[in-house]
């Protein structure tokens, strides 16, 4: 297990995405789930960073990841409001370029990339499970 | 990501090698801006070395698409493949853009 603590500011997601470069490539993953899981992340903490927060100050969010029984696995917590995303509408992708826009398709990936997301609200904080599993 | 730009005739090229994240956005946002400043200017955007776009990147693109259209530019994207499809795909986005299959394509499409 590997993790790391960030604190809310988009800079920070590089961060992240490094750390699980580098598990990636001390596990040998497969390059498409990882990239699958790249962009579960940034939507996830992007959606964490812009809506938890209901002040200014800074806030710290804990992001672990594991690789067990065939499964790459990110748990992420923050301190923010609850928010639970799995109760957000998928977007309607039939409007056309002019009426489109992106709100909602950052979730609509994070359903779609893993194959199992999870939500609970732990006390004062909100905790994400996403899970991808490897194709063997 | 990296981006890497060159000029074939009137056709500004765009590759873009890497991620498009919440973090690359940006800087793609900017170049496609100034690439698109002018009125009918044609730019095509080659995604066949990009390894995945994020729902950043594809606010990025929409707004540039959208720019294209309202002021007479022409925005193609070539090299659309594996991952990178499967997210269009995913997002519903395929049918928002042009896209074609190789470079050369995109130059004769944009011109």
């Amino acid at each position: 297990m590997i993790e790391i603590t960030i604190v809310n500011q988009s800079s920070e997601l590089a961060r992240v995405a490094g750390l699980l470069d580098r598990l990636a490539a001390e596990r040998h993953l497969a390059p498409g789930m990882v990239a699958d899981m790249q962009v579960a992340l940034d939507e996830v903490l992007t959606n964490i960073m812009k809506y938890a927060y209901t002040d200014n100050a800074e806030h710290e969010i804990h992001i672990r990841f594991r690789v067990f029984d065939n499964v790459l696995e990110a748990v992420i917590e923050d301190d923010g409001a609850p928010f639970d995303p799995l109760a957000i509408s998928a977007p309607d992708l039939s409007t056309p370029l002019h009426e489109r826009r992106v709100g909602g398709v950052g979730i609509h990936f994070v359903m779609n990339l893993m194959d199992e997301v999870t939500y609970d609200r732990v006390g004062e904080r909100n905790r994400f499970v996403l899970r991808k599993r490897f194709k063997t | 990501m990296e981006l890497r730009e060159e000029k074939v005739g009137e056709v500004s090229e765009e590759e873009v090698k890497g991620r498009i994240d919440s973090t690359t956005a940006p800087a793609l946002g900017e170049r496609l801006r100034a690439n698109l400043e002018a009125p009918k200017v044609r730019v095509v955007l080659d995604l066949s070395r990009l390894e995945y776009i994020s729902s950043a990147g594809f606010r990025i693109l929409l707004l540039a698409a959208k720019r294209a259209d309202e002021t007479g530019s022409r925005l193609v994207l070539c090299g659309v493949a594996g991952k990178v499809k499967q997210l269009f795909d995913l997002g519903g986005f395929l049918d928002l853009f042009t896209i074609v299959g190789s470079r050369e394509e995109g130059i004769a499409a944009a011109g």
